[in-house]
């Protein structure tokens, strides 16, 4: 129920928004105002007075794959810079029940922050209750538990600007095929909040920011492992199209194979997340124009500062937000630095 | 010289009639139990909060790890117990969600239903179609996977009502969390029915050697579809008690369940190709697993880490467990 209140009202947001031609805007878990993450900034004498209080903190991840890596790297990194000792790291392979067990085997320890990222908020309450029972800082990565209230359960939530990646996404695509031609525009049909609102202002753009562009096929995909048929089907019935925005890279990968097997060179492809095949693709002047990526390293950093920051009793906005880069072949270096703060695989770079 | 040759017989008869595979699994508990009680004496391991969150943690494995004895007693396997827990504890929210004002039976009814049923289906295709169990399990547990995901578009349906929550998750009676009633009473029955009743003697004479059973007049059909059935609802109530702690009810509930009821039965000194098992050992194979994450995590050990100890030590585990059963 409070799911579909907090997903309603962001839905809510986006919908009069886009009633109105108004361009979207990126709202937290419970519509608070995005702030950018800049402005959370520590003195050095709250360094100093960390670094004496023999703090701790743990973590208590949805699943560790390259992205949520690199926001575990930063946030690490960051504690580090503070002084403050990192006790404790899980993984819940995106099982709520796992990372319920997780948060109270680390709470165990004590320790004074604890970053997660909640694989389910519906059941946010019950899983995080031993970290507010505990005392813990508790900061949230990219979504919040619902019915927690800002300041008194949880200290705020970090995540990529998700508005901010689909007007890249747009942007980029708008680039790619010089301001003129027809898309095919594949979405994700599931209930993802990420997801919904990353592609739902991308075709806002297009609509509306980009009149040159055309969307004249639609297709959603539920299940990732069926792209190609979706991929198929669209090209077999739009043989004209430009380009194909893809909702993410796994998805994107497949849809390459697909273009390649029908000789299909020109069409071409935006999608979103920093991913090796798709981007060597795009070095190998293939059919991936850019790819647009979060500053995942960042949101790390700025989690750990946020729980820092909580530890001295500062107040921190309830949402903050990183920015989104678009990553083409000719900045593929730096943009692999400034989303993950690590050079590109070894495969890229040779490539290039 | 021949006094003490036949002291050194008589001391090899001993061993020999002491059978190593029962204690594996004790003996292992107690040696994970007694390491980090010492690397983590000043880790919060040894509090009381922490081994009754190890226990409560457990239980929906526990529980799953008990009809699993019977399916691998009576030579079968259940691979699909994983995702039946989804199914239910998704059809015992939505249930409940329809019928708020009856929400307990409801919610009751529809989880162990769905299980029952599920297990029927299985037992029937493999008792009475003649389908390996590994192969029909194995569709099941991808089907069922695919029906958790489509039942609610991939959303978690929260259970709110507070009986159900009480009496499945957070609740406790004489100050015993409600978890650790449903593993006591799960646990002493399955011993019960295993070890004391006619039934359970029936499966395990399955397990040994079903053509044999059939022909001293053991119903083993009907044998195979009960041990299905015992397995489904316990994954049933296994889904119950996930959804009740978690307060939500999600297709992802389980899911990783699989390996790790495996593993622990197989460690607990159930035999894979049935005719000998034990519910006891199970139970204390399940806390040795759980006891491992937990202790594993206080440790400050990496995720890549722990995985690659964990691995390791069931690894060392299953082996040790299996030679002595070979032997």
């Amino acid at each position: 129920m409070k799911l579909a209140m907090f997903l309603g009202s962001a839905i809510a947001v986006l919908s009069a928004s886009i009633a109105h031609a108004q361009a979207p805007v990126t709202v937290g878990p419970n519509g608070e105002p995005a702030t950018p993450v800049a402005e959370l900034q520590l003195s050095d004498a709250q360094i100093a007075q960390l670094k004496d209080g023999n703090y701790t903190a743990a973590f208590a991840w949805h699943e560790l794959y390259d992205w949520s890596s690199a926001v575990a790297q930063g946030a690490k990194d960051e504690f580090e810079r503070l002084g403050i000792a990192v006790v404790a790291e899980t993984t819940a392979g995106f099982d709520s029940a796992v990372q319920q067990s997780n948060v109270e085997t680390v709470m165990a320890l004590n320790p004074s922050i604890l970053i997660s990222l909640p694989v389910d908020p519906a059941a946010g309450a019950s899983t995080y209750a031993a970290a507010v029972e505990g005392g813990a800082k508790l900061v949230f990565v990219d979504n919040a538990a619902e019915g927690f209230v800002h300041g008194t359960d949880y200290v705020t939530t970090v995540s990529a600007d998700l508005v901010g990646i689909g007007n890249k996404t747009a942007e980029a695509m708008n680039a790619a095929i010089g301001g003129q031609g027809k898309i095919g525009y594949i979405f994700h049909d599931a209930d993802f909040h990420v997801t919904n609102l990353r592609d739902a202002t991308f075709k806002w753009n297009i609509e509306n920011q980009y009149t040159g562009i055309e969307i004249v096929a639609e297709a959603g995909m539920a299940d990732p492992a069926r792209i190609d048929d979706i991929a198929s089907a669209m090209l077999l019935q739009n043989p004209d199209l430009d380009a194909l925005y893809v909702p993410w890279a796994e998805p994107a990968d497949a849809v390459l194979s697909v273009l390649r097997q029908q000789g299909l060179d020109d069409v071409k492809i935006i999608t979103i997340d920093l991913n090796e095949p798709v981007a060597l693709d795009m070095i190998n002047g293939g059919n991936t124009a850019a790819l647009i990526a979060d500053e995942a390293y960042n949101i790390g950093v700025y989690a750990a500062r946020a729980g820092a920051a909580a530890l001295l009793g500062e107040a921190v906005d309830p949402f903050l937000v990183v920015d989104a880069l678009i990553v083409t072949a000719d900045n593929i270096e730096a943009g692999w630095q400034q989303s993950l703060h690590q050079d590109p695989p070894a495969s890229l770079l040779r490539a290039k | 010289m021949s006094s003490s040759t036949a002291a050194d017989g008589a001391k090899r008869s001993l061993l020999s009639r002491i059978n190593l595979q029962q204690y594996v699994v004790y003996v292992g508990f107690l040696a994970i139990f007694l390491f980090f009680a010492v690397v983590l004496r000043d880790s919060g391991f040894l509090t009381q909060r922490n081994l009754v969150n190890i226990v409560l943690q457990t239980a929906p494995s526990i529980i799953m790890a008990i009809g699993l004895v019977f399916v691998l007693s009576a030579g079968e396997i259940d691979l699909s117990f994983g995702s039946i827990v989804a199914v239910s504890a998704l059809c015992a929210a939505m249930a409940m969600a329809a019928l708020p004002e009856a929400a307990l039976p409801v919610g009751i009814a529809a989880g162990i239903g769905a299980g029952l049923l599920i297990g029927f289906i299985n037992g029937v295709l493999v008792a009475w179609v003649r389908l390996p169990s590994f192969l029909v399990t194995l569709a099941t547990m991808g089907l069922l996977s695919g029906v958790a995901r489509s039942l609610t578009n991939l959303r978690s349906i929260p259970v709110t009502d507070p009986l159900f929550t009480g009496i499945f998750g957070s609740g406790s009676l004489f100050g015993i969390p409600s978890l650790v009633i449903w593993v006591i009473v799960a646990v002493a029955l399955g011993h019960m029915i295993y070890r004391e009743t006619r039934f359970g003697a029936h499966v395990l004479a399955t397990g040994d050697n079903a053509g044999a059973s059939l022909v001293s007049g053991i119903k083993v059909p009907n044998i195979k579809v009960m041990i299905f059935m015992i397995s489904g609802a316990l994954a049933g109530l296994a889904g119950l008690l996930y959804s009740g702690r978690l307060q939500a009810a999600k297709y992802t509930l389980g899911e990783t369940d699989l390996m790790t009821v495996i593993a622990a039965v197989i460690v607990g000194g159930t035999l894979l190709n049935g005719g000998k098992g034990s519910v006891i050992g199970a139970l204390v194979g399940a806390l040795m697993m759980g006891m491992l994450n937990n202790g594993l995590i206080l440790m400050g050990l990496s995720v890549s880490d722990q995985m690659i100890v964990r691995g390791l030590i069931i690894l060392a585990a299953v082996a040790v467990s299996l030679r002595e059963k070979a032997r």
